[in-house]
């Protein structure tokens, strides 16, 4: 069973995406902001982490930054997501695999996460 | 060597809603802890969201922290139609978190680091903690309530932060938090009979005064729209009144002559009488005299512009023209749910913006119909009346009589007559089988005036005055007669009658 890690600070979107993410089949994980989210890699390392990207205490910018600055997480696929659009994220964050402007349906993130975890053309999981 | 007078006079913070400044006086004040209070639905989230962007927009930073709220996804979609809203602003400038997780699991303390790290990690000189109400529910005692309020108010003062506290509130206002705060603003939404009226009060503001009372506002895509009462916001005209006695033409000569001269410049001026009988027609001659250098206005809530001009061109007025020669402009407000006061601000903001020196407007009737307490009208009227003058308008204002015919010639309102320096009267009379019209003049403030009946008529050239009505009894009861004949006969009933 494949982890995702949900990082958001409003409890009702983290409450709506881990009874979707459940039901596809996810195991899932959660943590309210960026900080939480470093002490949850290091319990458990997920297969991707889904973000918000404004968060307290440490926001998804910098969650990225230490992903991709830790060599045991920095293969980990993230997807960021935000109330604002991704012009005005992309001066401050890079090294994000996919972005979701919120509102989104939560098919799209299903189908988005399925073709982070199984690319095409890649028999073998990631 | 220096004085620290600087140092403790504490700078302003313009909220950029124009009405709510001019309340203020100029705005919150720096490091100051407000609440924004109102049940749900008054406009509370719209105008702390409306500041944070004005703040954001002349060049602050905001933070946006909720509890309990609404989310911000969907907060910020019921913002995009707003014209305020700008989400290249957000998360530079603007940063939306939501602490209840934090309260949840740290309690207070950890919601005041969370408020600390937010106004430090992003510069922040605006705060706004949506859902304020959920800290109280949280407070273990009213002690730890009140060391919360505390060391927030401590906080905002050392990083020089404004913070918005927004909450659902109580109206009694005897809350610690309520004691402690620099300053209250209260939003309601108040029912009339099948009309609500949403007011905006300022209940507390410590270290400067402000206009007191409610003053209603409403919320368009433009945000709140605040228009402050109009007996406080102009108790003071904004202008010194300068005036130098002078004559104006009402467009019609005969009754300037009648008037000693023309109306008296800058003094406002009733126009009284029933439907049909040519109040509008005269307000058109008299803002067909208006010139660009001396500009005028007509202020209606009737005709429309398109049929306001078909009907001055049948008194051989092209008012499209004065219109493009930016010597007329004509203000249409459809009869409707108007807010008075908001009518009196678009007035005068007519008059300011061109120098407006002719103001028409037509009618009292429906500035009496936008009004939720009708007894304000003459306060209303008597400082409206105070600040155009000051401006240099000079204002004739159609006021209808609710009979066609009869006795009846009181103004609409107690006091009004005494407000306005000149009235002219418009009659109908019946004689011979025949509607008259008839004009007299009943008062000009500190002039001479002919105060004699005349008849007049609305022709191709608009109105013509005839001479003064002779031989003629009871014209004011509506039925005019020609007097009878004294004869022995009725000479002897009247003695009789005597007896």
């Amino acid at each position: 069973m494949r982890t995702v890690l949900v990082v958001d600070d409003e409890f009702g979107t983290v409450e709506v995406l881990v009874a979707a993410l459940e039901d596809a089949g996810y195991r899932v994980l959660t943590a309210a902001n960026g900080r939480r989210a470093l002490e949850r890699l290091e319990e458990n390392k997920p297969d991707l982490v889904v973000s918000d990207f404004m968060m307290p205490l440490m926001d998804g910018a910098a969650l990225v930054e230490a992903i991709r600055s830790n060599p045991q997480f920095r293969d980990i696929p993230v997807i960021m997501m935000s109330a604002a659009p991704e012009t005005a994220l992309r001066k401050q964050v890079d090294g994000y695999e996919a972005f979701l402007r919120k509102p989104f349906r939560v098919p799209a993130l299903l189908e988005l996460i399925a073709s982070l975890l199984n690319p095409p053309r890649s028999s073998s999981p990631r | 060597m220096t004085g620290n007078g600087d140092q403790l006079k504490l700078e302003r913070v313009p909220t950029g809603i124009t009405g709510l400044d001019r309340i203020l006086r100029g705005g919150l004040l720096r490091g100051g802890v407000y609440i924004i209070e109102g049940v749900p639905g008054t406009g509370k989230t719209i105008l702390a969201n409306q500041i944070c962007f004005s703040h954001v927009a002349a060049g602050g930073h905001g933070a946006f922290v909720t509890l309990l709220a609404e989310s911000h996804t969907r907060m910020l979609q019921h913002l995009q139609p707003m014209s305020f809203y700008h989400e290249e602003a957000i998360p530079d400038r603007l940063y939306y978190v939501s602490g209840f997780r934090i309260l949840e699991s740290e309690g207070l303390k950890g919601i005041v680091d969370l408020l600390r790290r937010e106004i430090t990690g992003h510069q922040a000189s605006l705060l706004v903690l949506d859902g304020f109400a959920t800290t109280e529910e949280s407070a273990s005692s009213p002690r730890e309530f009140k060391k919360f309020v505390h060391e927030l108010q401590s906080h905002a003062a050392a990083l020089e932060c404004t913070v918005l506290l927004l909450t659902n509130g109580s109206a009694c206002g005897v809350s610690p938090e309520y004691t402690m705060v620099d300053g209250v603003i209260r939003l309601e939404d108040t029912l009339f009979e099948q009309r609500t009226e949403r007011t905006l009060q300022v209940a507390k503001f410590r270290g400067s005064d402000f206009l007191d009372g409610r003053h209603p506002f409403r919320i368009t895509n433009q945000g709140l729209e605040i228009f402050p009462r109009i007996e406080t916001a102009f108790a003071v005209p904004t202008v010194r009144d300068v005036y130098f006695p002078r004559r104006q033409s009402t467009g019609v000569p005969t009754l300037d002559a009648i008037l000693g001269g023309g109306l008296l410049a800058q003094t406002s001026n009733g126009l009284y009488g029933p439907t049909g009988i040519g109040k509008t027609t005269l307000g058109l001659q008299y803002v067909a005299q208006s010139e660009p250098a001396e500009p005028g206005a007509f202020f209606g809530f009737f005709e429309s512009p398109e049929r306001l001009r078909a009907r001055a061109e049948t008194l051989g007025i092209d008012l499209r023209a004065l219109e493009q020669r930016g010597a007329v402009e004509v203000i249409w407000y459809p009869q409707g749910e108007h807010i008075l006061d908001e009518l009196g601000h678009r007035m005068i903001e007519a008059v300011r913006r061109r120098g407006v020196k002719r103001l028409f407007v037509d009618g009292y009737g429906a500035l009496v119909e936008s009004a939720t307490n009708p007894e304000r009208m003459t306060r209303f009227i008597s400082t409206l009346g105070n600040e155009l003058r000051a401006l240099k308008a000079t204002v004739i204002m159609s006021m209808e009589s609710r009979n066609v015919l009869g006795t009846a010639t009181e103004l609409p309102d107690k006091g009004l007559s005494s407000l306005l320096e000149g009235l002219i009267l418009m009659r109908y009379t019946e004689l011979d089988g025949r509607i008259r019209r008839l004009v007299s003049v009943t008062k000009i403030r500190d002039s001479a005036f002919d105060p004699g009946l005349r008849e007049f008529a609305i022709t191709p050239h608009g109105i013509e005055i005839g001479a003064a009505i002779h031989g003629m009894e009871a014209v004011l009861s509506g039925f005019a007669r020609e007097p009878k004949a004294v004869t022995p006969d009725s000479r002897a009933q009247g003695k009789h009658r005597e007896d």
